[in-house]
């Protein structure tokens, strides 16, 4: 299988690279792009998948990936469940303060909780933080890339702070509520 | 009833990482979140369609079935009482008349004034905690004596198989009558809104049907079909393409259900229905769809399912076909309601 692996290959200098995993392929551009607009310290390379497995093709040329990002719309079943066998084709290490869950439409009315739920448990068990990304203005874009930048940096060990993405993932990893589970 | 206390214990899920001060994040510092009376508990698992012993007066059947309803849920009133309803009847008709006259109306109508019929119906109720559901008729008093009246409006407040445990926990004056259905001009709807606003303290939302929901009822209609022949199931599906396309899935019935009759053998439980079962249910009617079309009908939204017993759109509009199952569906939708309406 597969696997994609965080240690396996030699780290840049000053460099943090980001993989963000969406099947649809709509919000990631332009995060993407705002992302690099946003970060002018640090030379940030933005990679985009449709799904896991990565092709095997241009593996050696691959830099090291700091942060995978899954990215959910919560109007479709399929999303997430493409997501879903992604998860299965990531190394252990990477839970480790190194994934991240984004879902988009999380206020829709008509849509049933049942599937943020089923996200939010997902990201619970494998000891993942979830953000809620508003895709369709600018500024719910800007506001997404800065918050995937914060983890970014720390995931990529260049946290000014010292802070390691284990201890960052034990702060904002997803709590799914005891009684979620229980009724 | 629930005597045990639930606890909310927390296991620790990891070992702290070299420092003994930090904790596996608890719930002390966060807000569950809990925005509705229900909190978020969705069943797993529902007993099927059961037919309906029809004890109810025929004509008031009649007047449920064959209309499209619009959905909305309803907080809980405050001192409704059954015995007072023909003064209702009059206030809410004397409320209409003057909300017109006073130039509120926009709409261009001839009436002299109106007549409204506020009836209770009996038989829809399955269990003691549920109120018995009430009707709303409004007939137009035409301005020449000869004219016959009109029927304009109507709608019915209903509850069934409510949650128990909540109908139980509100406080003794309160009725509640969660699911509310109008039918009839927009005006009129707004009017009777705002006078049971006024009236018994309450407050209405629109109510829109999940695709989660849609799935349940395509299910539960589809176990029916030995008993009542549901005549097609119609899915309606609209994937998001530039432009939009919309999919309608018309299903033979005896296709349907020996798709359904083969997942339900495997588990065997008579009388209930799970959620997986009915997960299993469209994902076999979606990978069919695959197989001809190359169409992944998961990354679409559905938006109405219909059968002979009746049809349900996504916007929160119903039909009800026939009076057969009446109770399964009005069972899921005051679920609904229940699981929408806010603390």
């Amino acid at each position: 299988m597969a696997l994609l692996t965080p240690y396996s290959k030699i780290p840049e200098l000053n460099t943090a690279t980001i993989l963000l995993i969406e099947n649809e392929e709509r919000f990631q551009t332009k995060l993407a792009d705002a992302i690099v607009q946003q970060e002018k310290d640090v030379n940030v390379n933005v990679r985009l998948a449709r799904k896991l497995p990565l092709p095997l093709e241009n593996g050696d040329s691959r830099p090291r990936v700091d942060l995978v990002v899954f990215v959910v719309s919560l109007r479709s079943e399929r999303s997430l469940q493409a997501v879903e066998s992604s998860l299965n084709y990531l190394a252990s290490d990477y839970y480790l303060g190194k994934v991240c869950f984004v879902v988009t439409d999380a206020r829709c009315g008509t849509l049933a909780q049942e599937r943020m739920l089923r996200v939010r448990r997902l990201a619970a068990s494998h000891h993942c933080p979830v953000l809620c990304a508003e895709h369709q203005t600018e500024e719910g874009i800007a506001m997404a890339a800065m918050r995937l930048l914060t983890i970014l940096k720390v995931s990529a060990g260049l946290s000014p702070m010292a802070t390691t993405a284990l201890y960052l993932s034990s702060l904002t990893r997803c709590a799914a509520a005891p009684e979620l589970d229980d009724d | 009833g629930h005597g045990s206390a639930r606890q909310v214990a927390l296991s620790p899920r990891s070992r702290s990482y070299g420092r003994s001060c930090v904790e596996p994040p608890s719930l002390f510092w966060q807000t569950p979140g809990r925005l509705t009376a229900l909190g978020q508990r969705t069943p797993t698992a529902r007993g099927a369609a059961k037919a309906y012993n029809i004890t109810v007066r025929m004509y008031t059947v009649a007047l449920l079935v064959q209309n499209e309803w619009k959905l909305s849920y309803v907080t809980p009133l405050y001192r409704f009482q059954y015995t007072k309803l023909k003064l209702y009847s009059r206030h809410l008709a004397a409320f209409i008349l003057a909300e017109k006259q006073q130039g509120v109306a926009v709409e261009v109508g001839m009436e002299a004034g109106f007549r409204v019929t506020f009836s209770a119906v009996f038989g829809l109720a399955e269990k003691e905690e549920d109120a018995e559901t009430v009707f709303i008729q409004i007939y137009s008093k035409p301005m020449f004596a000869a004219d016959t009246p009109k029927m304009v409006w109507r709608g019915w407040l209903t509850c069934v198989n409510g949650d128990p445990e909540y109908l139980r926990s509100l406080p003794p004056d309160f009725v509640s009558l969660p699911l509310f259905c109008s039918n009839g001009s927009e005006y009129l709807t707004a009017r009777v809104k705002s006078w049971f606003g006024r009236t018994f303290d309450c407050s209405f939302g629109s109510l829109c049907l999940s695709s989660a929901t849609l799935n349940w009822l395509a299910a539960l209609w589809t176990g029916c079909h030995p008993t009542c022949d549901i005549g097609y199931l119609k899915l309606y599906w609209s994937m998001p393409t530039q432009p939009t396309l919309d999919v309608e899935y018309t299903v033979n019935p005896h296709d349907a259900w020996e798709l359904w009759n083969s997942i339900c053998a495997q588990d065997g439980a008579e009388d209930m229905v799970s959620v997986e079962e009915v997960q299993r249910f469209m994902a076999g009617l979606e990978t069919h769809l695959f197989r001809h079309f190359k169409i992944y009908l998961s990354a679409g939204s559905l938006v109405k399912v219909s059968t002979a017993l009746g049809s349900a759109h996504q916007d929160g509009k119903i039909k009800i076909g026939s009076s057969d199952y009446i109770t399964t569906l009005l069972t899921l939708l005051t679920e609904c309601a229940l699981l929408k309406t806010p603390v």
